[in-house]
C-alpha cells in the first residue's frame, strides 16, 4: 500500500516536472507574468509605506512647526530665560527634533567705512537685531533658509560677524562684504557684514548675530524672546510632542505655528490618499490582469485533460495536478518578482526622494503570497474542464 | 477573404477572444486611471497647497524698514509708504488673474483696547489690524470675486463671524419725506453702518470678551478721532473670535478703511498686501533673473505661471510696489509638489509596465495556442507574410477593442478616485485616450511578435500531425 503510494507520489510529481518543462516557451510566458505582477505589488507596496515617512520629512523644509513663547506676551516686552531652550527635547519618538533660539531688539545700523575710527559712523537706521543659536541638527529647519545656506557655506563661527537682510542692506548702502557699526543700548561695535538672498520674509530687514552677541548689545544677558522648534512627524504625532513639551516648560506657552500644521494635516491626508488608492487600484487590476492572463494559458491544457481522463485520470487528481502546477509557478514567478520588486523599489526610492527606500521584509513574503493566491485563482478555469469529454476533445470538437 | 477570416476567428472562438480581450481591458483600465490621476494630481495638488497662505508680499518701494518683531510692526504710524486700497482690483486683470486665489491687504495700528468707553487712557499697547474678510470685488466681466484674509489665511478659524466687510462705513440711503412738498424730488442722507471687529483669542481672554460684547478703541490720535467722531473712542461689536496661533491672536481686526480713516484719516491705504497664488514649482529657468533673457526666454517665462513671473507682473500694475516671493512657502511647496508629481508618474510607470507584460503575455498565449491553424493554413499555400500580417490584423482589432473597453474602465475608476480624493472628478482628456489606444496596439504587437515570428518559420507537416 505505501508502495504505491510512494509510486504514485512519484507519478505526480513527475507529470508535474514534465507539464513545466513541456513547453518552455509557455513557461516563460507565464513567468513573466506572474513574476512582473509581483515585482509591482512589492515594490509599490514599498514605496507606499517609504513615502509616507519620507513626506513627513518634506514637510519639514517649510520650517519651524512649533514656537515656545512667554507666556502672556501681549506687549513683547516679556523674555525667555535662556536656560529653556535646553529643556526643549533633541529628540522625540518621531525623530530628531530642530531647534533654535531668537533674542530681538532694536538697534541703529551704520556703515562703517574702510578706513574711518568707530566713531566716524554716521547716523544710525533702525533695525531689527535677531540673535539667534540653533541645536545643530539640521539647523536649516528652523532658521530662515538664507541663514541656513550661509552658515554652511561659511561656516559661520565667529562671534565677529552678523548677516544683513537685503532690504536693510539696500536701505544703509552696505556693499558686500563690509563694515557694519550696530549700537544698542549704552554698546556700540562693528562687525563684518555679509549680506543675505532675499527671502521675502521679515529677515529681509533684520541683522542677524549669534545670541551671546545680541543678549551684549541689547542689554539682556540670559534671555530669548522665543524657541523655534521643528518637531517631526504628523499631525497627530507633532500635536503630542507638543503636549510633552508643555509639561517640560512650565513658566512658557508652547504652541504649533496652525499656518504649517494645518496645511500639513490637510495637504499629507491628499497625498497619501492618491497614494493609496492608486496604490490600491493599481495592485487589483494587476491581480485580474494577470489572472486573466494565465487564465487564457490554463485553457490551453485542454487537450493534457482530455487526454489524462480517457487513460483513467479521476476528476480530482487531474485538478489537483493543475493546481500544484499553478502554484509552483505561482511561488516561482512571486520569488523572482519580489527580487525584482527590491531594487525596484530601491531605484524608486532613490529616484523620487534621493535616497533608496528602506526594504520592508513583510512586504516580500506578502507579494510572494498573493502571486501564488492569483496564480490558483486563475487556474481555477480549469475546473470547468472537469466535465469536458475527452473523445469531443480528441474529435477536436470542443 | 481576408476580412472574413478575420471576423470568422473572432465568431468562432468567443471564449478565447474574450479572455485575451479581458485581460487588454484590465490592463489598460489600469493604464488609463493611473494616467488620469497623475496627469490631474498636479494641479489639484497645487490648490490644495494653497492652505498654506500667501506666497506673495507686496510691500510699497518707498517704505522704510519695518521694525517687525513677531510678526508685530513696531514702527510709528506716520513712518514709512502706504498704497492705495483702490488699485488692488486691477490684480484681477493681470496675464495670471485666474492664478490669483486670493489677497489681503493689512494696515496694523496700536490702539488701546478696553471694554468701557473710559477706559481711553490706558497704554496703546494692542495691535489693531485693518484688513479684508468676505470682501467682495467687481470685476469688468460681470463676476464678484471674493477674497480677503480669511482665503489668504486658510487656518484662521473665527468663533463667531467675520465682521462685515462694510463696516463702519456710510450707506447711501434714499428718503421720501411724508409731507414732500408737490414737485419736489426725494433726497438721500447717509447711514452709518456700525462698526465691527473680531478680537484674537488671546486678547478675548485677556478681556474677558466674547462674541457680541463691545469693545472701545482709542488711536493715538485722540484729537483727531475727537473732531471726527465727537467722541474719543470709536466702540465696535465683537462678531467673532480669532484662533490664528500665530500674532493675531493678540489684535484686533477691523475693515481696512474703517482702521485707516480713523487712525490716520487716510483715504484707504496698506502697508502689506498678502497674495496668494497657484504657481508652477521653480525649475533652473524660473530662477534666472528676467533681465539677463533674451525676447523669446523672456516671453517663455512670463508665459509659465512661475511665482516669480506672477510677482513681475503684480508689480506692473501696482505702481510704487515691491514685490517679493515669500522663499519658505514657495520653496517648500515646490518642492513637495514635484516629488508627489514623481512619485506619481512612477506607480504610473509601473502600472503601465505591469498591465503590458501582463497583456502581452496573454497575446503571445493566444498566438502559441493557434499552432494548428497556422500550419493548415500554411499547408494549404499561405505565405509567412499572409498569416502574419493575418495574425497582426487580429490582434490588432482586439487590442482597439480591449483598449477602448478598457479606457472607458479606467475613466470611470478615476472618476470614483478623484472624486473620493479631491472631490473633483478629473476631466477624461483625448491624450489619455491616444495613448492608452497606442499602448495596447504596441503591447499586443509586441507580445505576440515572437511566437507570430517562430509560427512563420513553422514547417505544417509535423504541426499538423500533432508533433
Amino acid at each position: 500500500m505505501t508502495g504505491l503510494l510512494a509510486t504514485n507520489r512519484a507519478m505526480f510529481w513527475r507529470i508535474i516536472r514534465r507539464l513545466l518543462s513541456a513547453n518552455r516557451g509557455r513557461l516563460f510566458v507565464m513567468l513573466l507574468a506572474l513574476g512582473a505582477g509581483a515585482a509591482v505589488t512589492a515594490a509599490l507596496l514599498n514605496l507606499q509605506v517609504d513615502a509616507k515617512r519620507r513626506l513627513t520629512t518634506e514637510f519639514r523644509t517649510f520650517g519651524p512647526n512649533v514656537v515656545v513663547s512667554p507666556r502672556d506676551s501681549s506687549d513683547g516686552s516679556k523674555v525667555l530665560a535662556e536656560s529653556l531652550f535646553d529643556h526643549v527635547p533633541n529628540h522625540a519618538p518621531a525623530g530628531e527634533v530642530s531647534k533654535a533660539a531668537f533674542l530681538y531688539g532694536v538697534v541703529e545700523v551704520s556703515v562703517l567705512p574702510e578706513d574711518a575710527k568707530p566713531s566716524e559712523a554716521s547716523a544710525g537706521t533702525k533695525a531689527v537685531l535677531v540673535g539667534y543659536k540653533h541645536s545643530y541638527i539640521h539647523p536649516e529647519r528652523v532658521l530662515p533658509n538664507a541663514l541656513a545656506q550661509y552658515e554652511e557655506r561659511t561656516n559661520f563661527i565667529s562671534s565677529l560677524r552678523c548677516a544683513v537682510g537685503q532690504k536693510l542692506a539696500a536701505a544703509v548702502g552696505l556693499t558686500q562684504p563690509g563694515v557694519l557699526e550696530l549700537s544698542g543700548p549704552g554698546i556700540r561695535r562693528s562687525y563684518t557684514a555679509l549680506v543675505l538672498p532675499s527671502t521675502g520674509g521679515p529677515e529681509d530687514s533684520q541683522v542677524f548675530i549669534y545670541l551671546d552677541v545680541a543678549q551684549e548689545l541689547l542689554g539682556r544677558p540670559k534671555t530669548v524672546s522665543l524657541i523655534q522648534v521643528n518637531a517631526p512627524g504628523n499631525p497627530k504625532q507633532i500635536e503630542d510632542f507638543v503636549a510633552s513639551l508643555q509639561t517640560e516648560i512650565p513658566d512658557a506657552t508652547g504652541r504649533p505655528i496652525r499656518q504649517f500644521t494645518e496645511a500639513q494635516a490637510k495637504i499629507y491626508d491628499r497625498i497619501s490618499g492618491v497614494l493609496n488608492y492608486t496604490v490600491g487600484i493599481v495592485l487589483l487590476l494587476t491581480a485580474l490582469c494577470v489572472m486573466a492572463a494565465m487564465t487564457n494559458v490554463a485553457m490551453e491544457r485542454k487537450m493534457d485533460v482530455g487526454l489524462m481522463k480517457a487513460i483513467g485520470g479521476a476528476t480530482r487528481r487531474v485538478l489537483r495536478l493543475f493546481l500544484v502546477e499553478a502554484a509552483l509557478l505561482g511561488f516561482a514567478g512571486g520569488l523572482i518578482g519580489a527580487a525584482a520588486g527590491i531594487f525596484l523599489s530601491i531605484g524608486l526610492g532613490k529616484a523620487v526622494f534621493g535616497v533608496a527606500a528602506r526594504p520592508r521584509l513583510i512586504v516580500y513574503p506578502v507579494a510572494v503570497a498573493l502571486t501564488v493566491i492569483v496564480a490558483i485563482l486563475s487556474a481555477f478555469p480549469l475546473r470547468r474542464l472537469a466535465t469536458i469529454r475527452p473523445a469531443s476533445v480528441f474529435r477536436g470538437e470542443e | 477573404m481576408f476580412l472574413r477570416l478575420v471576423t470568422d476567428s473572432f465568431g468562432r472562438r468567443p471564449r478565447r477572444k474574450l479572455l485575451t480581450g479581458a485581460a487588454l481591458a484590465l490592463g489598460m483600465a489600469v493604464a488609463t486611471a493611473a494616467l488620469s490621476v497623475a496627469l490631474d494630481v498636479g494641479d489639484r495638488l497645487a490648490k490644495e497647497f494653497r492652505s498654506l497662505g500667501a506666497n506673495l508680499l507686496v510691500t510699497p518701494q518707498a517704505d522704510s524698514l519695518p521694525l517687525e518683531i513677531g510678526g508685530v510692526d513696531y514702527r510709528p504710524v506716520n513712518a514709512g509708504a502706504y498704497l492705495p486700497e483702490a488699485d488692488l482690483p486691477k490684480l484681477k486683470t493681470i496675464f495670471w488673474h485666474n492664478n490669483i486665489i486670493a489677497f489681503a491687504p493689512i494696515l496694523e495700528m496700536y490702539a488701546s483696547v478696553a471694554t468701557t468707553p473710559d477706559a481711553a487712557n490706558s497704554p496703546n499697547n494692542v495691535q489693531v489690524i485693518g484688513t479684508w474678510a468676505d470682501y467682495h470685488i467687481y470685476l469688468s466681466d460681470g463676476s464678484t470675486f471674493r477674497t480677503g484674509i480669511d482665503k489668504t489665511s486658510p487656518w484662521f478659524h473665527v468663533d463667531g463671524r467675520w465682521f462685515a466687510p462694510d463696516a463702519g462705513t456710510l450707506k447711501r440711503v434714499n428718503v421720501f419725506p411724508p409731507d414732500l412738498p408737490p414737485g419736489a424730488a426725494g433726497g438721500h442722507t447717509h447711514v452709518p453702518i456700525p462698526d465691527e471687529c473680531v478680537v484674537g483669542v488671546h486678547l478675548a481672554r485677556r478681556l474677558s470678551l466674547h462674541a457680541g460684547d463691545h469693545v472701545y478703541i482709542t488711536y493715538p490720535n485722540r484729537e483727531d478721532m475727537q473732531n471726527y467722531l465727537g467722541k474719543p473712542s470709536i466702540g465696535c461689536a465683537v462678531t467673532g473670535i480669532l484662533t490664528a496661533g500665530a500674532a493675531e491672536d493678540d489684535a484686533v481686526l477691523m475693515p481696512l478703511i474703517s482702521v485707516d480713516r480713523l487712525a490716520r484719516q487716510g483715504p484707504g491705504e496698506y502697508r502689506k498686501l498678502y497674495v496668494s497664488a497657484l504657481t508652477k514649482p521653480e525649475d533652473d529657468f524660473a530662477r534666472r533673473d528676467p533681465k539677463t533673457m533674451n525676447a523669446g526666454e523672456f516671453e517663455r517665462w512670463s508665459c509659465s505661471p512661475y511665482v516669480s513671473s506672477i510677482a513681475y507682473s503684480i508689480k506692473q500694475v501696482l505702481p510704487g510696489a515691491d514685490v517679493r516671493v515669500i522663499r519658505r512657502v514657495a520653496e517648500g511647496e515646490g518642492q513637495i509638489l514635484t516629488r508627489v508629481r514623481m512619485l506619481l508618474w512612477l506607480v504610473t510607470g509601473m502600472a503601465l509596465l505591469a498591465a503590458a507584460v501582463a497583456v502581452g503575455a496573454s497575446s503571445a498565449a493566444s498566438v502559441i495556442e493557434r499552432r494548428t491553424e497556422i500550419g493548415l493554413m500554411k499547408a494549404l499555400g499561405a505565405g509567412s507574410a499572409t498569416v502574419g500580417f493575418l495574425l497582426v490584423a487580429e490582434q490588432l482589432l482586439l487590442a482597439f477593442v480591449g483598449g477602448g473597453v478598457g479606457y472607458t474602465l479606467g475613466i470611470i475608476l478615476a472618476r470614483l478616485l478623484g472624486e473620493k480624493i479631491f472631490g473633483v472628478a478629473p476631466e477624461p482628456t483625448l491624450l489619455v485616450f491616444l495613448v492608452v489606444i497606442g499602448l495596447a496596439a504596441v503591447v499586443t504587437l509586441l507580445g505576440s511578435a515572437i511566437p507570430l515570428r517562430r509560427a512563420s518559420l513553422y514547417d505544417p507537416a509535423p504541426i499538423l500531425r500533432g508533433e
